[in-house]
């Protein structure tokens, strides 16, 4: 037995839904923007049809919410690079193994020899590294909060000196802030993580509307959680009331999971951080703590400088992951660049932008 | 990467694990990342093995009825 869903994917609700954002957005003469920063909430609304049941004059833009897609070449590039001079295996995610580095993957790279081990998480690289004493093991960690204080855990209870992390972690509400300085991309509205915000809670969220006058609303994932999200942003647009709406409240508290956020406080320290293409942006990672720099394979190894090369062959995911532009504007979607072949970051993740777009193959973008 | 799946918590094991169940496979979980107690029949979002939320039942309740409201005008 599972949460009890069907509630949230009832077809009544979402035709009603359907009819009350078509009612919100027809006040309006343009457009309404509406961008969301999470891979799953990319999956999800292509996976249930949602861009196409929606009014033409909402557009819903995919931003920078796949962690995988986001990680630059050099985390790649160096983590290979401590394979190739030291004795080590290599754990991480299955979504990190077809990420392009500079001049290859980890799966490229496992061809040639190296060891990499796809795990489930952090814990199974623990124990992989408590039955192999003789050899050090690394474990990638990439990812936004709701990975990131999994990795936070493990940081501070573990001890094994045979055992590191590479930190690729980022931190999603300043990246937010990032994009609503720019000039080059607008919209209207954001459509917060749910997952992330069950750690961060809603209240980091709030110098959006403080500040920049901009709405948040916080969305789950079921077909109804997303749209109650979408309602309440062209309300809170027409209202000119923008406040940090949680219309995901039945797993999201204003504090966030308390013990998770005091996890990474005293695990991590925040860093600058280099993004796919976009380079670096201050503030945005998460570091491990020099306290715990034992475990930090950062400081572990002697990491040489690496010339670095995020983007191959004409592929303009720096673009696509600021939703300035649309995986089919890219002259190598769905030609050379596929999910069976990627040749970008945003083509590898079931979760990413480029490959969202091909698997569905929808009519999504106009 | 975030996704974080809905189960069951079906027995409070030794220590900081529990068993969930995540529609019909049960599977162990960690639960020192979640600061309130945990109960059989509380549902929880497991995300790499570990816990990371509890269900506010009150407030799923509440969302059942602004569906009614919703459908109602
Ligand atoms: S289609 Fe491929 S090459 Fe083009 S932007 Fe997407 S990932 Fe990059």
């Amino acid at each position: 037995m599972s949460e009890p869903t069907k509630a949230y994917r009832d077809k009544k609700v979402v035709d009603a839904l359907i009819s009350k954002i078509k009612y919100e957005s027809e006040k309006r003469k343009e457009k309404t923007k509406i961008m969301h920063v999470c891979g799953t909430h990319e999956h999800d609304l292509v996976k249930a049809g949602l861009r196409s049941l929606l009014p033409k004059n909402i557009d819903l833009i995919a931003g920078p919410g796949c962690p995988v897609c986001v990680s630059s070449a050099q985390d790649v590039d160096e983590v290979l690079w401590i394979a190739d001079n030291h004795n080590v295996i290599i754990t991480t995610f299955g979504d990190m193994m077809r990420v392009p580095g500079s001049t290859e993957s980890l799966y490229q790279a496992q061809g040639r020899g190296v060891d990499v081990r796809v795990v489930y998480g952090v814990s199974d690289a623990i124990k992989l590294a408590e039955k192999t004493p003789e050899q050090d093991v690394i474990f990638f960690s990439v990812g936004f909060e709701t990975t990131s204080c999994v990795t936070a855990a493990e940081v501070i209870r573990t001890n094994l000196s045979n055992f590191s992390i590479y930190s690729s972690h980022k931190v999603i509400p300043p990246a937010m802030e990032l994009l609503l300085q720019r000039d080059d991309i607008e919209f209207h509205g954001y459509l917060a993580p749910g997952h992330v915000s069950t750690i961060i809670g809603t209240k980091p969220y709030e110098f959006i509307p403080e500040k920049y006058n901009f709405p948040v609303s916080i969305a789950g994932f079921e077909p109804v959680d997303i749209l109650m999200g979408i309602l309440s942003l062209t309300k809170q647009i027409n209202e000119e009331t923008p406040i940090v709406d949680n219309t995901y409240g039945r797993w999201v508290r204003y504090e966030g999971n308390t013990t998770a956020l005091r996890t990474m406080d005293e695990a991590y320290v925040l860093s600058d951080a280099r993004w796919r293409g976009l380079g670096v942006f201050p503030k945005t990672g998460h570091e491990i703590s020099d306290k715990y720099a034992h475990i930090d394979a950062k400081k572990k190894y002697d990491i040489p400088e690496l010339p670095v090369t995020d983007l191959h062959g004409g592929c303009i995911c720096d673009e696509i992951l600021i939703g300035k532009s649309k995986p089919h504007q890219c002259k190598l979607f769905n030609k050379t660049c596929r999910p069976d072949h990627p040749i970008g970051a945003c083509m590898v993740s079931h979760e990413g932008t480029c490959n969202v777009a091909a698997t569905y193959e929808e009519i999504i973008w106009e | 990467m975030c996704l974080a799946i809905p189960g069951l918590v079906t027995e409070l094991l030794e220590g900081t694990r529990v068993m969930v169940d995540i529609t019909g496979v049960r599977r162990e979980a960690d639960t020192s990342l979640l600061e309130e107690p945990l109960d059989v029949g509380d549902y929880v979002l497991v995300h790499t093995g570990f816990i990371i939320a509890k269900l506010d039942p009150k407030q799923a309740k509440e969302d059942l009825k602004m569906w009614d409201e919703i459908l109602s005008n």
